[in-house]
Order: structure tokens, then sequence, then C-alpha cells
């Protein structure tokens, strides 16, 4: 009898990229997983990226937003896929050759076990490092893990069990941008499920210097940064790190001659009624041990 | 032969782009690559890193929480690589190389472009860093009092209803 293999649904979230997705597409169709649903979410481009996904690959389930709202388009695309399992990646980026029946494999020995992170890769390097890293021996033991902290992951690459996902709501659609990972991370752990890095499990992605240097990442990496410890965090633990936050906020505004971060600051608190009735505070000891690089927010300006 | 040390302080991604360009401007140089546990598998796959050592600690670098491995161990060249153009949000890191022992400090950014950083640089660094911190201190002690008042109340009212 031949053995059934799970659905899975890769979901991309694209705008403006259409050479990238293309690329990433393509690149998609070799990966050696079946059965496999493919979710293009477009998030309102303009370059022509749905049109190009419509006429080049009729086997994509594309999803045209009528409007860019950042990464709550992902959660359209989540809520629609059928897969056991979702893996979610950005729109320069894609699962390796072997990655996905790689993920499938420890998804399906561990039931615990709420996501798998993949080994994201500089894409720059692909032809360099592809052979080296999909080839590596499979018996070999390929967990990266710590002994004493927990961690999140990187979402241009990771696989997510979509019954675990979608109780606790997919993406923090408040977020817009940055810091969705970290988010998804309290609350899979908080459920009582882990997320397990492998190094033989990898994504490629493009790993753009120009986009870094944009005022967006400092800004929504700042503001977020306040709303995940406001979300999550117990009240005493919540009352320091925001504390910690503002001294980090001033502190680097005076280093880098910006007002980015302050503004970032103001726009938490201001708009801190986006949050109501998303505060529920995670267990301590996940508080304490989820490494959350706080310091992340204040190296991309400059 | 000599030996370099790189002090894992970005992503694996960028870290693909500056092994290269570090490679090429120190050939003939054993590599020793200093890493958080997690990364540790990660780092495993540079066939050029013929050393790792784990940095003991969930926090990010810092002078306060040296390498008990390395306190012996001297280094040629110890690579800090920061994740933007001038290395500005990186001081933790540069001070914390003063913990380790090497004649030469050099920063790689983004674009792999390295230059030298002298530890005389680094402790001028800390003075900027020692006047801007009594500056925010002050700032944040100021704003603290209203967010020590105010934040509880703002929290509660965010609270999943039934929680």
């Amino acid at each position: 009898m031949m053995q059934r293999f799970p659905l899975v649904s890769i979901v991309m979230l694209a705008w403006n990229r259409k050479d990238d997705v293309r690329e990433s597409l393509r690149h998609i169709q070799k990966i050696d997983y079946e059965p496999l649903e493919i979710i293009v979410v477009d998030n309102a481009s303009d370059d022509g990226t749905a049109q190009m996904v419509e006429a080049e690959f009729p086997d994509v389930h594309l999803i045209k937003m009528k409007k860019n709202i950042g990464i709550a388009a992902y959660n359209v695309g989540f809520e629609q896929a059928k897969g056991k399992y979702i893996v979610i990646i950005d729109d320069d980026s894609f699962p390796a050759r072997h990655a996905i029946r790689r993920m499938v494999q420890v998804f399906e020995k561990d039931e615990r076990l709420g996501a798998v992170a993949f080994d994201v890769r500089n894409y720059d390097h692909y032809d360099e490092i592809k052979n080296e890293l999909e080839d590596t021996d499979e018996t070999e033991e390929v967990k990266a893990v710590a002994s004493d902290y927990l961690m999140s992951f990187n979402g241009a690459g990771v696989g997510i069990r979509k019954d675990l996902f979608k109780k606790i709501g997919y993406y923090p659609e408040e977020f817009f941008l940055y810091y969705n990972e970290m988010d998804c991370a309290f609350k899979i752990w908080n459920a009582g499920y882990r997320i397990e890095f492998y190094s033989n499990i990898v994504s490629y992605h493009k790993y753009s210097p120009k986009n870094r240097a944009s005022w967006r990442a400092p800004f929504y990496y700042t503001r977020n940064a306040f709303w995940l410890i406001w979300k999550h965090y117990p009240m005493d633990m919540a009352l320091n790190t925001t504390l910690r936050l503002i001294y980090h906020c001033l502190y680097y505004s005076i280093e880098q001659k910006t007002t980015v971060y302050l503004k970032a600051m103001w726009s938490a608190f201001r708009e801190a009624y986006k949050l109501k009735g998303k505060r529920k505070a995670v267990d301590r000891a996940i508080a304490q041990k989820l490494r959350v690089p706080f310091n992340l927010s204040f190296t991309f300006y400059r | 032969m000599k030996k370099l040390l790189i002090v894992r302080s970005v992503s694996m991604q960028q870290l693909d782009n500056n092994l290269k360009a570090i490679i090429n401007t120190f050939p003939d140089y054993e590599y020793h690559m200093l890493t958080h546990e997690h990364s540790v598998k990660l780092v495993e796959k540079y066939d050029v890193i013929k050393k790792i050592i784990v940095y003991p600690y969930k926090q990010s670098f810092s002078i306060k929480r040296p390498v008990p491995e390395l306190k012996n161990e001297i280094y040629d060249v110890v690579i800090i690589p920061v994740s933007n153009l001038t290395g500005a949000g990186f001081f933790n890191v540069f001070q914390f190389s003063l913990s380790l022992k090497s004649k030469r400090r050099v920063i790689c950014n983004l674009i792999s472009d390295l230059w030298d950083i002298t530890s005389g640089q680094i402790r001028w660094m800390r003075m900027k860093h020692i006047m801007m911190s009594i500056v925010s201190m002050t700032g944040s002690i100021i704003a603290g009092l209203l967010v020590v008042l105010f934040l509880p109340f703002m929290l509660k009212r965010l609270e999943k209803k039934g929680e």
C-alpha cells in the first residue's frame, strides 16, 4: 500500500518583486515533495507581479489584495491554506529542494513540535553552497538547539502546524512589518509546543542591504518591541523592559543622531489601543527563556 | 599559523557574504568563530572554520560576560561584523572585543568593507558612551515616573477578556 504524505501549503507574500517572485516559484517547482499547494498573496503590487503569476504559474493559488495591508495579508493566505503544515516564505526566498520532505519527516515524528525553523542562507551564494547544504547526511544529528534558552524563527523559511497556527491567531496584523515571528514564537511556546532549528532544512533568501537602510526597519522593529513585551510579558517584566527600551531609544537617538526611535516609541504608546484584547502574559519561564534580541532594533539605521 | 577569530554578531545570511571578503583579505589564517549555542550547527557548515567557540550566555555579547575558554587565547585578528554601514549600535560588541587578546580588531560591515578599530578608539567610544548614558538615564528616569504610574493600568486594559 502506498504511503500517503500530508499536504503542505507554501504561503508567499509578494509586493512589487515580480522578478524575484518568478525566480522563487521556479525553484519551488523543483521541490522533491508532493502533495504541495503553493499560495501567493499579492499585496496590491503595481509592477505586474499578480499578472505574471497568473500567466506563468497557472497552478499557483493567487490571492489578490486590494491594498497593501502588510503582514496581515499573510493571514489571508494562511486561512485559505488546506495543508496540514504551512511553510512561510518571503517573496525573495524559497525552500531548498529537500527541505519540505525533511520538514514533514520531523513533524510526523513529534506531535509537540509546533514549528520547524529552516536554516535561512544567503541566495547570492546559492550555486556555491547549495550542494554542500542539501546533500548532508540525513542520519546526522541536525537539530540546532540551545540548552538553557528558547528561540524564535526566521519568517523567510519556517514550517508551522496549520491547526496550531490557526489556534494562536496567525501573524499579529497590528504589527504591519517585523517582529511578527517573535510574536508567534511567544504563542507557540506558551501553547506547549516547541520551535526547533534544523541545519539540514534550508531556505535561500536574497539578503538586501538596500531595504535594511530604510527607515522602516528601525521604526517597526522598535515600535513592535514595545508591543511584544506589552502583549506577552508578565507585568513586572513588562515594566522593567519598557524602562530599558525607553533608555535605549534615547541612547541610540543620540548615538545615531536620528528621531526615528523616538517616533517609534511615541507611536507604540499612542497606538497602544490596537493591542486591546490581545494582551495575554505568557508563563514566566517562557518570558525569561525566550531570546528576544531587543538590540536588533537599533542596528539598522546607519 | 596566524589565527583569526570572527565574533558572530550578525545573521548567517550576512556572514555568508562577509566570510568571502574576510578570507580574501586575510588568506592563510586559521579561522575560528565565536557564536551563541543555537548557531553551532549552522556555523559547522563553513568548512573553513576550524574551531567553533560557544558564547556561554543567552544575552548579547558584553564585556561583563567574557568567555572563560578564550581567557588565555591570543589571536592575530578579531573580526567584528556589523549589520549596517558604520557600526552604530554595536558598541557592546566592540567593547566586548577588549576582553579578547588580539593584535588587531577589524570591523566588517554589511557590504563587507573592512577597517581597523583600535583599543584606544573603543575606549574613546566608551567615554562618549558614558556621557550618552547619563543623558539617556536622566531622560528615562523622568519618562519612567510616568510609565510606572500609567503602564500597569494600560496593560490591564489591553488584557484579553476572561484572562
